[in-house]
């Protein structure tokens, strides 16, 4: 176990002057659910030695709406994301799969902010979050700026965002009250299972039944997190049928094939990626998710 | 009418255990305690050239360093094992140097200051490596990198003449992988020297204590009376605290000795996941003979364990596989040959089974392929070849009324009704059209009961009646969580016919009780509670003298019950359980009494064992139902019946309580675990990487009792322990393959083995 100091500011201005003093020799803790996994195996960021605590600050937790968003607080648990009702009701995917992360000690102390800035590919609300096109709000003693989520990532665990800055607030515009999400995730077990994959399927119908909005986003199958356009346009202005819905799953193998080429898991991966992929579309067709 | 016997008593260490208050060897902390700290392999075989721990020395905190250099006794135990290892490393968590601190976390950081120089060896890391003509020898004393003594063989019939007799033959291998026996509390003891006493004294989490005593003593080059171990509540064992005991027992025990300190090592989940024994995987390669008729005319079987870099069990889990390889069958031609190998892996090493899950996975995924290319059902194929009163086992012990039970082919009937078996898989048959396909498998054993033949089986107890009426008792076998103490508390009231509620029952103290040999091979009930029994006559003799001599009738027409001890011809002359021990301190007659079973020397020849094998056998058939994702390879198993011949259930709520935990972790084998290594280093290095099954992935179960007129046992009860997990995961492969039309021949069925019907590694395909 790697020894740190750690901080316990009582303000988010206080974590960003932090952030500014110490520079990269400081790691920000919410859950901690995988920074003390990394510093109990000696790993982690070369430089450290503050870890500052976030995970008490109420002004970084809640969940919020006006009239086009919802907002999240960055230290909004996974549990107070599955249990709230304005989540299940508005975009059930996200519950669902707020629901999906570990157990339920692990879903109490993981926050959302935390899923998204440990770029685990295996993160299980990113991929609803990228099909909602959310919109990442950080703040440093230099300001604030605005993100979207898709742009922050570089590689698995890797992401853009710079030692000072502190990530306060997830946002993304409500769905038609015609939309419906679905989230699906494969376990090797049913519970405290890292997603051997997962996807994440946002659509919307007109009147006739024609797709009018459609988005695909898998995870742990592209190197970065990401929707699939090509194989939205499938099905976009189209009526579902059960052939168009299999080519949508065929082309999210073959982006994934493109993006990483055919490795040593794509036997596996590829057939799977295209049945999940398939289920969640007909998942969130039947307005189940 | 019994009254403790066949009732469900709730364990009576329960309290203790559900309220925190018991004491694992983790709790134990003493006055001048420094903790140790091993230094692991970084290689899975390699010289060591040389070991520098100055700097190690040098850091605050740190009290010593020790290598096998301080090892007064001897450094090589039983098995290869070595206390600390110095000339060269055969597996990754092979033991180098031990750092003794002050507290745990200088310990953990002086651990990593320790220098090895290492010259690299190349290594074996499985069976046909091993066993490749110019493989690198890993142990001087096992020339082709076999393992001493681990050859057995059955020898029935005439294999030649039965292959002959046959319509067809088919030829089949199967495998299985590494387990970890993922008990819930990693390893910890804690030894004391004691100048004055000349002793050491090991608490700690010790599965074994006699066998461990006799590594220290070997480790210390003491007496076997100078060394005293007591183990602490034990948090879950399943045969693994055994030689990783002995070894950390050894360092402590060596380093308290040095520093007259008391030294604890306490193992982290990574260094107990690394350094303990695993279940081995076995490899079966069957030549076996059929007629047309179903009937089974020859068996050939060559079965090979992967032994480690170390072993001390495959000498003995193979000549259990051995006997049981071929199965419950009725097959009149056997010859099967075990034996095992070293590798530079992880090693395998006792786990509840001692190599029946393994060998009952080969033999029952045969008997489906069987069934399948003759064209029966698996329950018709089983019924054809079961053993049944008359029969003789593959030992040659014969079967029926008066001899050793055999109610397999009424437990086959009972289950597959109960499970509407025949029904059920035509009808998932036909229905399984969409991804999702159901399945239903049944296997069934039989298992010999107690350690039989493997080694001599005998055991002490100790019974003692305090002045004030309450009982001690002690035996030296240990409460792991399986319920000895209740089962054991149970037998020792029923036969003295006094309150359960008056007896304690410490924790073994291998200075107060003869060595009654080790907990292990489901013997404790069946074994231990006959020396009880015969303690409790020998008291109760005493106990009866006296009323005697008090109520003016002859003692043998006493009887006790309920704390009453009466006359049986006239039950009105009676007198309180309490006054007669009064009068028995009174007037100096003893109410102790230490008393010794065994079965006796079995009469078995070792080169065919054929003959008494075991003093008697339980049998078990198990039906599982699955649901297999046939687009993911995800195996929902959904419901499991297991049915157990237990002799006599002596309390059947602990019975069931095994048998669910039996069953999932055999689920855990069958459909998840696997402890993955590459190039010798360990890849599952936790339970987040290791997965075993959640209360999310538990089947539905039914546990249905058997019991049989069976004569050995106390009361007649035999096995629970291991029988409860041997056989559940050949079912649930049996009900995957139902499900899928395709036959997986190795372990476990994970995501791409059901998908693709093989493993994906980074190095590529495997089966």
């Amino acid at each position: 176990m790697r020894e740190f100091e750690f901080l316990h500011p009582e303000s988010v201005t206080e974590v960003l002057d932090l952030l500014e003093t110490y520079g990269d020799r400081v790691k920000i803790i919410a859950g901690g659910t995988d920074l003390i996994i990394e510093l109990r195996e000696d790993e982690g960021p070369e430089n450290l030695e503050f870890v500052v605590n976030i995970a008490h600050l109420e002004e970084l937790n809640y969940i919020r709406q006006d009239a086009e968003k919802i907002y999240i607080g960055s230290g909004t648990t996974h549990s107070q994301l599955a249990q709230s009702s304005l989540i299940k009701e508005k975009i059930p995917a996200l519950a669902i799969a707020a629901n999906s992360v570990g157990s339920p000690q692990i879903r109490n102390r993981g926050t959302v902010g935390g899923n998204i800035l440990n770029a685990s590919p295996a993160a299980d609300t990113v991929p609803v979050l990228i099909a909602l096109d959310a919109q990442l709000r950080f703040k440093s003693t230099a300001g604030e700026r605005t993100v979207p989520l898709h742009d922050i990532y570089i590689k698995p665990y890797k992401t853009n965002i710079s030692s000072q800055e502190l990530l306060v607030e997830v946002a993304f515009n409500k769905l038609s009250r015609s939309a419906s999400s679905s989230f699906i995730k494969l376990g090797r077990r049913n519970a405290l299972a890292i997603s051997r994959m997962n996807v994440a399927v946002i659509l919307d119908q007109d009147s006739d039944g024609v797709i009018t909005d459609l988005r695909i986003a898998p995870g742990s199958t592209t190197p970065v997190p990401s929707r699939i356009k090509i194989a939205e346009e499938v099905l976009l202005g189209q009526k579902p049928t059960p052939e168009l819905i299999k080519i949508s799953g065929e082309k999210v193998s073959e982006e994934m094939i493109n993006l990483s080429g055919y490795r040593w898991s794509t036997d596996y991966k590829k057939p799977v990626i295209e049945t999940l992929t398939r289920r969640a579309i007909q998942e969130a067709l039947e307005g189940r998710g | 009418m019994y009254r403790y016997i066949r009732q469900t008593i709730p364990k009576i260490d329960l309290k203790a255990k559900v309220t925190g208050k018991a004491r694992y060897g983790g709790d134990i902390k003493l006055h001048g305690m420094v903790y140790g700290k091993t230094v692991y392999s970084k290689y899975p075989h390699a010289k060591i050239l040389n070991i520098d721990t100055s700097k190690a020395d040098n850091f605050p905190g740190v009290v010593a360093v020790l290598t096998m250099k301080d090892v007064m006794g001897n450094n090589e135990l039983f098995g290869g094992f070595h206390v600390l290892t110095g000339d060269k490393v055969r597996f990754i968590g092979d033991g180098i140097a031990l750092v003794l601190a002050k507290d745990l976390k200088t310990a953990e950081k002086a651990q990593k200051l320790v220098e090895v120089e290492y010259e690299v060896l190349p290594s074996v890391f499985n069976i046909d490596e091993a066993l490749a003509e110019d493989a690198p020898i890993i142990h001087d004393f096992a020339p082709g990198n076999i393992i001493p003594d681990s050859t057995h063989h059955l020898i029935k019939g005439d294999l030649e003449k039965g292959l002959a007799e046959a319509d067809f033959i088919f030829e089949r291998t199967y495998q299985t992988q590494f387990i970890e026996h993922a008990y819930i509390e990693p390893e910890a003891v804690v030894a004391i020297a004691d100048a004055y006493e000349e002793m050491v004294t090991v608490y700690g989490s010790i599965q074994n204590p006699f066998s461990v005593r006799g590594a220290v003593a070997d480790a210390l080059g003491w007496s076997l009376n100078q060394v005293r171990i007591i183990p602490s509540v034990i948090g879950g064992t399943f045969g693994g605290k055994d030689e990783i005991a002995s070894t950390l027992s050894a360092r402590a025990a060596v380093a308290a000795v040095k520093l007259g300190r008391p030294v604890k090592i306490i193992l982290s989940r990574e260094e107990s996941i690394l350094e303990s024994p695993k279940r081995h995987p076995y490899r079966f390669y069957y030549k076996v003979g059929v007629k047309k008729d179903g009937t089974i005319t020859a068996m050939k079987s060559t079965v090979i364990a992967q032994g480690g870099g170390y072993n001390n069990k495959a000498q003995f889990t193979n000549w259990r596989a051995a006997i049981h390889t071929s199965g419950a069958y009725r097959i009149p031609n056997i010859y099967t040959e075990v034996f095992g190998v070293f590798t530079n892996t992880i090693h395998g090493g006792a786990m509840r089974g001692f190599s029946s899950p393994q060998t009952i996975f080969g033999q029952e995924s045969l008997m489906d392929e069987l069934a399948e290319e003759l064209g029966f059902n698996p329950v018709e194929f089983r019924q054809i070849n079961a053993l049944r009163p008359g029969d003789t086992t593959p030992t040659s012990q014969p079967l029926g009324p008066g001899k050793i039970p055999a109610p397999l082919p009424e437990m086959i009937k009972k289950v597959a009704e109960q499970t509407e078996f025949v029904k059920r898989k035509e009808e998932f048959s036909r229905i399984n059209e969409g991804p999702i396909k159901h399945g239903i498998g049944m296997a069934l054993a039989m298992r010999g009961a107690g350690l039989g033949g493997e080694g001599l089986d005998a055991t002490g107890a100790n019974v003692m009646i305090q002045r004030d009426g309450s009982v001690v008792v002690r035996t030296g076998l240990t409460e792991n969580g399986q319920g000895l103490k209740t089962a054991h508390s149970q037998i020792v009231a029923e036969a003295l016919g006094i309150s359960l509620e008056r007896i304690i029952y410490p924790n073994v103290d291998t200075m107060t009780v003869p060595d009654g040999g080790p907990t292990v091979a489901s013997r404790g009930t069946m074994i231990g509670g006959r020396a009880l029994l015969k303690a409790c006559e020998e008291i109760k003799q005493n106990l009866f003298k006296v009323a005697g001599e008090m109520l003016d009738c002859s003692s043998v027409e006493l009887e006790i019950r309920d704390e009453k001890i009466f006359s049986i011809n006239n039950p009105e002359q009676s007198l309180d359980y309490l006054k007669v021990v009064d009068q028995a301190v009174s007037i100096g007659v003893m109410l102790a009494s230490l008393q010794w079973f065994s079965p006796g020397v079995a009469n078995l020849d070792h080169h065919t064992n054929q003959g008494e094998a075991f003093p008697t056998y339980v049998w078990g058939v198990v039906v599982a139902e699955v649901e297999v994702d046939t687009e993911t390879g995800k195996v929902e198993v959904t419901k499991v019946v297991s049915a157990h011949d237990v002799g006599t259930a002596v309390n059947p709520e602990a019975i069931k309580g095994q048998v669910y935990g039996g069953i999932v972790m055999a689920q855990g084998m069958g459909v998840l675990e696997e402890v993955e290594e590459e190039d010798g280093i360990l890849k599952s290095k936790n339970l987040d990487e290791y997965l075993i099954p959640t209360s999310m992935d538990m089947p539905e179960m039914e546990v249905i009792i058997v019991e049989t007129d069976d004569a050995f046992g106390p009361y007649g009860a035999k096995s629970i322990g291991e029988p409860a997990t041997e056989i559940p995961a050949a079912a649930i492969a049996n009900a995957i393959t139902h499900a899928t039309g395709q036959r997986i021949r190795y372990l476990p069925y994970n995501l791409e083995r059901v998908l693709l019907g093989h493993k994906l590694t980074k190095k590529g395909v495997r089966p």
